[in-house]
């Protein structure tokens, strides 16, 4: 799960294929990788990804700002590792 | 002719209010009189250490109390505040750092692009604020917090007013050509008195502020707030519009303001309804337009607060029209009318006015009017004639007065609270090895208003794909320039001389 989120990152919003690119702790927020709608996109992608469903209110940078913390949100909702 | 500056508007507020939060960030609230007290005292210290009334310093810092402050403090000493784009790259910040000559540069110690920055010849001073990050090393620097510890009551004095320059805004940064605003003492000051006229902001104003205070829109708020001894929480990223609405709800502001695109993420991606948004008395807008169904929407969710559509430039310190909210309704889709202080005139293509009714560019005469811009005296002069601004925006005027923008500067992107200019990324992405032309152009986008989009000739087995082109975009510029689709065309398509017809490639 934690590889699938970091690739989907990696290509989309930092278009490398270099791992070390991106910290897993890394806030979006802080950083700036992610913009407004790459926030959607990344939304779409984990609710078809990981059949979750993600409402407006699960969007808060502690379910959603960083590779860890999406990592968490997705094992809350259920999603196996 | 008032010779009152933005300096001595802090001032006024920090005697009358000294206990009152200017400014609040996370759990951190700075009153007044400490707001005072740390402009005081960079100014007294820029002042000691040598700087002349008209030396540049430059300001790379994310919305915070110490931006706030050191905008003041370097207005205070004489200085021209040249407040830079926190997501521009060192190489767009190296370039408009040389432009202005600055002699100093206060800046986060966390900004990503310090190290690259630094790593270029230059010669400012440096100033940073916050903790230095491990491993960063700063050749001799001052630390902005150790400036303010150290100071014994600052004595806050305007060292410059009037015509005198007060700041340089850069809209582009091509190392051909950057653009800098500049912008006096009075531009400032008469812009914020007539924004003040007509929105009527009370003492106890709480506003929370999402808009970059580098921007004049940001810029405008600041200053507006400070002016009045209102209060500005800070919240600096749209990502999460949920933070956003709940902390309106959480420190009962009474103000908000966005363009387009905050409207449309809040509306589309938070529920607004679930939000106590009662202590809300006004909302403005500007930064090109929000279709009406959303501002529909907005009002239908908020009916109690007073909504402002407003149109300006940066060109113009921030304003140069607004629409009485209680004419919204009646007048849907207008700027509105020039606010105080500020003339209009619809002309054609060899300046004159043309007749009622008719579609004509917006010329605008006033105190708010730039000097110009940065040592470009052929830019300024084909956009400052005789004294009149010339915005590049078409609008028709009704029979009360009232505008309507129907075309804007062709060429320019807006993309959320961004404005684009082309040449920034085609200058970019032309040092990619395999480009032979590129031309980039503004694409549609719901929730942006705008995109950038890139498209390119390149060289036969250059090997040259999007990924490529992002990546190498990624480095050298903001994120929000990273054009969001590149294609890829045998040519582009050209007018007789030449000219790229960019409309084709949208």
């Amino acid at each position: 799960m934690r590889e699938q989120v970091r690739q989907f990152i990696l290509e989309n919003f930092l278009y490398t294929d270099d791992g070390s690119a991106l910290r897993d702790d890394a806030s979006f927020q802080e950083s700036g990788i992610i913009d407004s709608t790459g926030i959607i996109e990344l939304v779409e992608f984990l609710q078809d990804q990981f059949a979750v469903t993600i409402d407006d209110d699960d969007i808060v940078p502690e379910n959603i700002d960083s590779v860890d913390a999406i990592v968490g949100f997705l094992q809350r909702k259920g999603c196996q590792a | 002719m008032s010779r009152d500056t933005l300096v001595h508007a802090l001032a006024r507020s920090a005697e009358a209010c000294p206990d009152r939060a200017a400014l609040i960030l996370g759990p951190r609230a700075v009153s007044y009189a400490r707001l005072y007290h740390m402009a005081a005292a960079l100014a007294e210290h820029l002042a000691a250490r040598g700087l002349a009334v008209g030396d540049r310093v430059a300001l790379l810092s994310r919305n915070s109390p110490e931006y706030a402050a050191a905008y003041y403090g370097i207005q205070a000493a004489g200085g021209v505040a040249v407040a830079l784009n926190v997501e521009a790259k060192a190489r767009d910040l190296g370039n408009w750092l040389r432009h202005c000559e600055a002699r100093w540069l206060i800046a986060d110690a966390r900004h990503p692009e310090l190290p690259q920055l630094l790593a270029q010849p230059h010669d400012w001073c440096i100033i940073l604020i916050g903790e230095v990050p491990p491993g960063l090393d700063v050749e001799p620097h001052e630390a902005f917090g150790d400036i303010v510890d150290a100071a014994h009551e600052p004595r806050l004095a305007a060292r410059a007013a009037g015509d005198e320059l007060a700041a340089i805004i850069y809209t582009s940064g091509t190392t051909g050509e950057p653009k800098g605003v500049t912008l006096s003492h009075r531009n400032l000051y008469a812009n914020i008195q007539s924004i003040l006229s007509y929105l009527r902001l009370a003492d106890d104003e709480i506003i929370v502020n999402v808009l970059p205070f580098y921007y004049s829109y940001g810029n405008s708020i600041l200053h507006t707030h400070v002016a009045v001894g209102g209060t500005i929480v800070l919240e600096n990223s749209l990502l999460y519009p949920q933070r956003v609405l709940q902390s309106l709800a959480r420190h009962r502001a009474t103000g908000f303001s966005g363009v387009p695109s905050t409207f449309t993420l809040l509306l589309g991606r938070a529920r607004v309804e679930a939000h106590d948004l009662s202590a809300l008395r006004y909302v403005t807008q500007a930064g090109g337009p929000l279709a009406p169904s959303y501002i529909r929407r907005w009002r239908e969710l908020v009916p109690h607060a007073r909504f402002f559509v407003m149109y300006g430039q940066t060109e113009a310190s921030a304003r140069l029209t607004w629409l009485p909210p209680e004419r919204l309704d009646e007048k849907m889709g207008s700027v509105g009318i020039p606010i105080p202080g500020v003339e209009i005139e619809l002309r054609d293509e060899h300046g004159q006015v043309v007749p009622e009714g008719e579609t004509g560019e917006i010329w605008a005469r006033g105190e708010n009017i730039m000097q110009g811009y940065w040592r470009n005296p052929e830019r300024t002069a084909e956009t400052i004639v005789d004294g009149w601004l010339r915005t590049g925006d078409l609008a028709r005027r009704d029979a009360d007065g009232f505008l309507y923008i129907v075309g804007r500067n062709a060429d320019m992107i807006k993309s959320g609270a961004h404005r684009i200019h082309p040449k920034d990324i085609e200058e970019a992405i032309s040092e990619l090895d395999g480009v032979v032309e590129v031309a980039v152009v503004g694409v549609p986008d719901e929730l942006l208003g705008q995109v950038v989009k890139a498209v390119i000739v390149a060289a036969p087995d250059s090997g040259l794909d999007e990924r490529r082109v992002k990546a190498h975009c990624r480095e050298r510029l903001a994120q929000y320039k990273v054009p969001r689709t590149v294609e890829f065309v045998e040519e582009l398509p050209k007018t007789a001389s030449g000219k790229i017809r960019r409309f084709m490639l949208a």
